[in-house]
């Protein structure tokens, strides 16, 4: 076992390594990985698939050693604490659950393995640098290589011309919102001469404070730079009018990297803008809440009406996403105490239910009779009953109905918003949640009521259906309807699996999720 | 038999979803095996829940059977449940339809009937629980995840435009469900601003300080999810779908119990919480509700649908108890609580019938009926007495429970009452004129001489409620004694908080009925 009781007497670059173990674990591992293409015999089995969740693992146990520790790197551009820890572990259940949904889905596609787990584990880490950078540079750097590694990913499918026209379009976006994103901190920097996020902090607290004469001039700059910082980070979270990218991008890319793009990148996202909003934002330099308002509400509206109206699985998804977005944001409007460690609630309970859905997705894709169209999913239920429920689980957890963590985290963000008195905002987004159980609804009385003839027609293949969960039964059902991956491999069900363990824990017993919600906000305060 | 007494509301909430476990295991090819294990389960629920009627203290308002323990600390919210009189008897009502309505489906559930029996049993957890939580997020909780089990019931093995119906049904009543967890949140965090603690108790909550203003928008709030629910009559739209399209024992649960849950929630949350916009807003309700009892019973007069008319004569129903409740005297709330036991009861019967008709002649159309007495005499004597019940026969137990109504209402809504008065008249006319084209005269359809009477399964299902019909309207006390001092704590909360004093004084007037 390491002994890091030492920790504060390190020098700058031990305690820099350190501060960033967990995410140099992966990048190890990535590499490793990567090298695996050099001998064909061991990258054409499941040997990166294995050695990538393995590393997913060994990042997990650096976590809980180093958890409870505030450690500075790099001159204070890493800060690793509770609140990185927090996410930490989000963003590797998104990464692990990822990588679980790849293994079958890829094996379909005639394209090299070792690279495209070791960019999901490069995307992990690239993450992870993110939530816990403290520097604007740095913030800037790890957007772009977790964005560069999902252009790469969007687009994996060689040949195939809508992953490429997604990539395509997710890219050019992208690097537009990177732009916004350099020339907000350009201004920042202007206005501040900090890069560092604590010495902003301190900056703009002492300029209000003393109100000190040239605060004018410094307040333009400020207020342009962080709106540009904002509108470089929209994009990232697919808020509404920056969302553009976001259901070309969520269709076209392989569905088990949608899912890496819906979680990992959304949570990785909003986390930074949580750190940053709560420490450079809410001072009086402009009503920022007021934007954030409208964003959200458009989002939630926005995301919602296309949703009802898209008839993919892959585009309703993206724009619920979107709609998602939305609910979250109302955390961070909410603010205070409630409000962030809401929204981290949120963010790790949409991980779980966002994945379980796409495991779902990418689980009949792999069936290959079964399209993305909506329509196609009728009669399921009595298919695949256990999957099926899975499935419908997850559709009301993002519906937002009790006992599921959509649930919990909403009435969350919700009560912190009323708590603000945010009364008109929440009213909105409780409609809303009305008109979004709608298409959630919609999949359901596809999978579960089909009409009539449908329903003889998908069950004329004699299949009977067989109760009784688990992965043997269905291998036995594929089997007699002659698919080609006909069998929902045992990675696909433990990602299931897990994702209904934490959906519905959260939803009945969330007082440890809050908890530990709440450490992870002390520390981001506790500068 | 401590332990079992002591946690017994725990036992009734968990012991179906326990059932559903034991179920899961059971093929489901195994269908006679299921079938008689889930309705053994749900007699053994029965059973345990008379337990309560059995140790229930008649003589106080105080919460029985409690059970707290902590849940979400945070927001205070904890693992509270306990019942007084009118929860005693609205869990009773539960488990007891709940019984009765999986007996009543052995033949009409063909497929899928693993599915059905599981969900069944889950929507009776969520039911119990919602009637026994006294903490605001576990009612929530058990109150909107009860939808869930009762739209894939009518969605899965509804008839006709089932899907329809049920999205129509889920939606309606998510709406309004989610607009009052606003209305209750803000309560929350009002309660949050005057004492800096987060409790979801809503003993507790009942002490909140709320300005008359903002009571009057919450209470709008509130009155949106519960008179959905209810369902009230502008908000009515999604019931005759849904009970039309389910099946019978999806319609006997949801004219039964759910409707029921529309003013439980008044009567638990909304009326004590905002006393003051309650009574400012009292005579608008009571108007809402004598339309809802004209307007269930004129368009009840010109249905052909069987259940349709059933469906739109619980609108009417529904009305009377609106009535009573919001005229606030103690016998007035005491008959709208007996009511709706009547109504769970009378009307769970009706559906009953209709559904025995309709398994037989595989039709719901008054018209294609006729003549069926000749062939069936148990089923016209006991549906009789449903239909008499209904209409409110003295000797029966829908006179008992409108006759308090009708009393209580007299002193303050004069008007009105006697307005509402006319309801029975039109549910005498619309009830028995359907019964007459139904039962008597001759046979049309030759469909109708196959027609053959009830079998012993079928007795079985309807006896206890038709004993129970006979039960209050000769001897409703055992009824009433529990229910009094629950209605009687219930004014004075609202009368502590002096509006309007004299209100309060209706409170000597009651006599044992």
């Amino acid at each position: 076992m390491l002994n890091i009781s030492h920790i504060y007497n390190m020098n700058f670059l031990e305690k820099g390594m350190l501060s960033i173990m967990p995410e140099a674990v992966i990048i190890v591992f990535a590499f490793i990985v990567l090298f695996l293409t050099f001998f064909e015999r061991l990258s054409k089995s499941n040997n990166p698939y294995y050695l990538s969740l393995i590393s997913i693992g060994f990042s997990m146990l650096y976590i809980l050693m180093l958890s409870g520790r505030t450690i500075d790197g790099f001159y204070g551009s890493i800060v690793f604490n509770e609140f990185s820890v927090f996410l930490f572990i989000g963003i590797l259940f998104a990464g692990f659950l990822t990588i679980l949904m790849s293994n079958n889905y890829i094996n379909n596609f005639e394209v090299p393995l070792p690279e495209y787990y070791s960019l999901i584990l490069f995307g992990v880490s690239s993450m992870m640098l993110l939530v816990s950078s403290n520097n604007l540079i740095m913030v800037f750097l790890s957007i772009e290589f977790m964005s560069i590694t999902a252009y790469i990913l969007t687009g994996y499918l060689k040949g195939n011309t809508r992953s490429t026209e997604a990539a395509l379009k997710y890219f050019v976006l992208g690097t537009f919102a990177s732009a916004f994103l350099i020339f907000g901190s350009v201004f920042i920097y202007a206005a501040t001469g900090h890069l560092n996020l604590y010495n902003i902090h301190y900056f703009i607290t002492s300029v209000a404070n003393k109100g000190l004469i040239n605060f004018g001039t410094i307040k333009i700059y400020l207020a342009i730079g962080l709106i540009l910082f904002l509108v470089g980070l929209a994009f990232k979270m697919s808020l509404f009018p920056f969302h553009a990218w976001t259901p070309d991008a969520y269709d076209g890319a392989p569905t088990p990297i949608t899912n890496f793009m819906a979680t990992g990148i959304k949570i990785a996202a909003f986390a930074i803008f949580l750190r940053i909003y709560s420490l450079i934002y809410n001072f009086n330099i402009m009503d920022f809440n007021n934007i954030l308002w409208l964003l959200a509400i458009l989002s939630m509206t926005f995301g919602n009406i296309a949703a009802i109206m898209s008839s993919n699985i892959k585009r309703l998804l993206a724009y619920s996403s979107i709609a998602q977005a939305g609910y979250i944001l109302i955390g961070i409007i909410g603010g205070g105490y409630y409000g962030y460690s809401g929204t981290l609630f949120y963010l790790f309970a949409y991980i779980f239910m966002t994945a379980g859905a796409f495991a779902i997705v990418v689980a009949f894709e792999n069936f290959d009779l079964m399209s993305l169209d909506i329509k196609k999913y009728s009669g399921i239920g009595y298919k695949y009953p256990f999957v099926a429920a899975a499935m419908a689980f997850f559709l009301l957890s993002l519906a937002g109905i009790p006992v599921t963590s959509g649930f919990m985290g909403k009435f969350y963000v919700f009560s912190a918003a009323i708590k603000s008195r945010y009364d008109l905002l929440v009213l909105i987004a409780l409609i809303n949640s009305a008109f979004a159980a709608f298409y959630y609804i919609k999949i359901i009385v596809q999978m579960y009521m089909p009409d009539k003839e449908e329903l003889i027609i998908s069950s004329s293949n004699g299949v009977q259906r067989d109760r009784g969960s688990g992965g043997a039964n269905l291998n036995k059902l594929n089997n007699d309807f002659g698919v080609v991956n006909g069998k929902i491999n045992e990675g696909l069900m433990i990602a299931i699996f897990i994702c209904l363990f934490f959906t519905l824990l959260m939803g009945i017993f969330p007082q440890i999720f809050i908890n530990f919600a709440h450490n992870s906000i002390n520390s981001l305060w506790s500068i | 038999m401590d332990f079992f007494i002591k946690y017994l509301l725990s036992i009734l909430i968990f012991f179906p979803l326990a059932s559903v476990i034991l179920l899961l295991f059971i093929n489901k090819k195994n269908e006679g095996l299921l079938r008689n294990l889930a309705t053994i389960l749900s007699l053994i629920e029965f059973i345990f829940s008379v337990y309560l009627f059995i140790y229930f203290k008649p003589d106080t308002y105080k919460f029985q059977f409690v059970e707290k323990f902590n849940w979400i600390t945070t927001f205070g919210a904890s693992y509270f449940l306990g019942i007084d009189g009118v929860s005693l008897f609205l869990i009773l009502l539960t488990t007891l339809l709940t019984f009765v309505s999986l007996i009543s489906s052995y033949r009409y559930i063909k497929d899928h009937v693993k599915e059905f029996f599981i969900l069944m049993l889950i929507l009776e957890t969520f039911m119990i629980g919602t009637f026994a939580s006294l903490d605001v997020l576990l009612f929530y909780l058990f109150w909107e995840f009860m939808l869930i089990p009762m739209y894939f019931i009518i969605g899965m093995w509804g008839t006709g435009r089932r899907v329809y119906s049920a999205v129509k049904f889920v939606l309606y009543t998510l709406s309004g469900s989610l607009i009052m967890l606003f209305g209750l949140i803000y309560i929350f965090i009002l309660h949050y601003d005057q004492t800096g603690y987060f409790t979801f108790n809503i003993l507790r909550l009942y002490n909140t300080h709320i300005p008359l203003n903002l009571q009057i928008l919450l209470f709008i709030a509130l009155f949106l999810g519960f008179a959905i629910k209810i369902p009230v009559f502008p908000f009515h739209t999604w019931l005759p779908d849904a009970h039309t399209e389910a099946p019978t024992a999806g319609s006997v649960i949801l004219a039964g119990v759910l409707l029921k849950f529309g003013v439980y929630g008044f009567f638990r949350f909304a009326m004590p919480l905002l006393p003051e916009a309650t009574l400012i807003l009292a005579p608008i309700i009571i108007i809402i509700g004598v339309i809802g009892v004209l307007y269930g019973a004129l368009v009840s007069m010109v249905q052909k649908d069987l259940k349709r008319l059933v469906a739109f004569s619980s609108v009417s129903h529904m009305g009377f108890i609106m009535l009573g409740l919001f005229a606030m005297s103690a016998i007035s709330v005491d008959g709208s609580i007996l009511q709706l036991l009547n109504h769970g009861i009378t009307t769970g019967a009706l559906f009953l019938f209709v559904g025995m008709l309709y398994e037989r002649a595989h039709t719901r159309q008054i018209a294609d009926f006729g003549g069926i007495a000749k062939k069936a005499p148990i089923l016209t004597t006991l549906f009789m007495i449903s239909v008499l019940a209904s209409i409110g026969l003295p000797g029966l137990n829908g006179f008992i429970g409108e006759f308090l109504i009708l009393i209580g209402s007299f002193k303050h809504y004069m008007v009105l009452t006697i307005i509402a008065t006319s309801g029975i008249i039109f549910a005498a006319v619309y009830l028995l004129w359907m019964f007459q084209r139904v039962m008597f005269q001759d046979i049309t359809n030759p469909q109708m001489e196959s027609f053959y009477d009830m079998n012993l399964r079928e007795i079985i299902t309807v006896l206890p409620l038709i004993l129970l019909m006979f039960f209050i309207g000769f001897y409703p006390a055992p009824f009433l004694e529990r229910i009094d001092p629950t209605v009687l704590h219930f004014l004075s909360i609202i009368g502590h908080h002096g509006y309007i004093h004299n209100l309060i004084k209706l409170k000597t007037g009651l006599s044992n009925a």
